[in-house]
């Protein structure tokens, strides 16, 4: 009986405390909805917006917009990162690791090149080739004759990576330099300055499926981190479970990163962060990712917009925190199940 | 009733190597089956087609072809005790020993506090109570051996498969995994173990199985199977068996 009693009040206070950072996330949100350039640099109260449109359209069609596209698109990559963690039962895993990043870059860079760089033909471009590199990484993993299924996924994932950052290099080479280079110079170093409600509404149910996918498998995801035995001795249909998984979590990050842009480091910090607080098990651990992960974005964002005259890639941003609190991860003890 | 019926089971591997050519025996229900066999007899390839790892049509599971089954519906019957695990992630010994709850959740479900009780209580069998809260990944040898044994337990099946469960331990740990698998056997679970620890197996075992190169040598209750002959032509190097105190001693 004080068994149960225990892990119901450790349930209980896991979510206690991921409540309370949802909230601390949102009341963020809200209030980087008063930091920007306008109507002067840094904190300012616009009270002005009942009778100033350019006060409205700066307030919901300028910034609120990128902060709901940096909380979708921080869970988002949160989430999909602790996936591929678990998936690949590494924890130096990321979204891109299956060659889906260097795919997506490809796709949008071609369409850029082409000249029919609108908005939707990037992204669905960018979302096709992020896709094909995963069917061709795992179709390469099937044939190879070398090592276990995850070495082997892993090898064809470089290997493929390798093929679409030369084609990207190419396409770099012949693209006109002064407009279409910079693009995607722009679309590689990420930012969410190109937002709007329609980008956002684009891709709200591919991500929204993705994410709930994934969080209904959550348990799953635990097992799948075990040994192939391990997990199969315990009713899961590995191969099965963990293929749908896969296409969920690569789905719903080419989806975003076709309006992003590479944004590096949020899927693969925010997985350790939340294990850190939380502990391994992906019950807790995988939502608080995801928290996590629009918390992170949100503030990289805000600080890209706010602190120079002209923007920083949120990409940068994310590198240089993503690396720092990296190295502070590794450098300290495991805090295994503090919370 | 049989447990496992094996009829004529063979299984090649995809690269064309031959691990089991037509293999019969039955496991029966409450027994404690010893599998021997060299290294690279085909143990493994046996254990994971009982797993159902590899589907094979020749086996049946209490009657019933172990292919018609469902995933979580073996995982009921059938837990597995893998000869280790490596741990990539620190989950506490209350997670892992969870992790055997799995067959009895939704698909979308994670454990109860009923599922914690029964995970609680698998901890405390093998002595690891106390520790729910410790990492995984700070377990020494004999403990990880045990958490393994745990996690089986909590899965509340009728037969665990052992893959070589003492080849790690020091023979402390090595006596209290046997008392443990013991007492399993005795409140009624049918055990099914490969081992290289002919002494292990003659102790824990009721009937033996010897495999030779993916062939069957012999199976039957261990007294008429475990002989120095038997055990000679199976290793092919010169074994002995030795009478003290009541107990045989191969060597």
């Amino acid at each position: 009986m004080n068994a149960q009693l225990a892990y119901q009040r450790k349930i209980r206070r896991r979510r206690g405390a991921l409540a309370l950072m949802i909230a601390t996330t949102l009341a963020l949100a809200l209030l980087s909805l008063f930091f920007g350039r306008y109507p002067k640099a840094g904190f300012a109260l616009p009270l002005d917006w009942s009778t100033n449109a350019m006060t409205r359209r700066v307030l919901v069609n300028v910034r609120l917009v990128r902060i709901v596209l940096a909380l979708i698109a921080g869970s988002m990559l949160g989430c999909s990162g602790f996936a591929f963690q678990m998936l690949f039962s590494n924890p130096l895993v990321e979204p891109g690791f299956l060659g889906v990043s260097q795919g997506s870059a490809f796709g949008a860079a071609l369409m850029i090149v082409l000249g029919a760089g609108s908005t939707l033909s990037v992204q669905i471009s960018s979302t096709f080739f992020g896709l094909v590199a995963l069917a061709v990484s795992y179709v390469l993993a099937t044939r190879f004759r070398f090592g276990g299924w995850l070495l082997r996924l892993v090898l064809s994932g470089i290997a493929v990576s390798a093929i679409f950052s030369s084609a990207l290099a190419a396409i770099k080479l012949v693209a006109e330099p002064t407009k279409d280079l910079q693009d995607i110079t722009f679309w590689m170093m990420g930012g969410l300055w190109n937002a709007s409600w329609k980008q956002i509404l684009s891709i709200l149910v591919p991500v929204l499926v993705s994410q709930v996918y994934i969080i209904s498998q959550r348990w799953k995801l635990n097992l799948l981190s075990l040994a192939e035995k391990s997990s199969f001795s315990v009713g899961v249909s590995t191969r099965r479970d963990r293929t749908l998984l896969l296409v969920a979590a690569t789905v719903g990050t080419t989806v975003v990163i076709s309006i992003t842009g590479l944004i590096g480091w949020v899927g693969l910090i925010t997985p350790h962060l939340a294990r850190k607080l939380f502990g391994s098990d992906a019950s807790v651990s995988l939502p608080a990712s995801m928290v996590i992960g629009s918390f992170f974005l949100l503030v990289s964002d805000t600080i890209g917009r706010t602190l120079l005259p002209t923007e920083i890639p949120i990409g940068l941003v994310t590198s240089l925190f993503g690396a720092v609190i990296f190295i502070i991860i590794l450098s300290t003890k495991s805090q295994e199940g503090k919370v | 009733m049989n447990a496992f019926e094996l009829n004529e089971v063979s299984f090649t591997y995809p690269s064309g190597t031959t691990a089991l050519r037509e293999v019969s025996f039955t496991v029966k229900e409450g027994s404690s089956v010893a599998l021997l066999g060299a290294n690279g007899a085909g143990k493994s390839t046996l254990l994971d087609l009982l797993l159902g790892l590899h589907p094979s049509r020749s086996i049946t599971l209490y009657g019933r072809p172990l292919t018609s089954y469902g995933r979580k519906e073996v995982g009921r019957l059938v837990a597995l005790v893998p000869q280790s695990e490596q741990f990539n992630f620190s989950f506490t010994l209350l997670d892992y020993a969870l992790f055997g709850r799995s067959p009895y959740l939704g698909s979308m479900q994670s454990p109860s506090a009923f599922d914690a009780q029964i995970a609680y209580e698998a901890l405390e069998e093998v002595g690891l109570a106390g520790y729910e809260s410790r990492a995984i990944t700070s377990l020494s040898g004999g403990e990880h051996q045990l958490l393994l044994l745990a996690r089986a337990i909590a899965q509340q099946s009728r037969i665990l498969l052992l893959d070589e469960p003492t080849s790690a331990l020091d023979p402390a740990n090595r006596r209290r995994t046997l008392s443990l698998l013991k007492q399993l056997h005795t409140r009624g679970k049918t055990l099914f173990f490969s081992t290289h620890d002919v002494n292990f197996a003659s102790e824990l075992a009721t009937d033996v199985v010897l495999l030779k190169e993916g062939r069957l040598l012999a199976a039957g209750p261990k007294e008429e199977v475990i002989t120095a002959q038997a055990l000679t032509t199976l290793y092919e190097t010169p074994m002995y068996v030795a009478q003290t105190n009541g107990h045989s001693f191969m060597y």
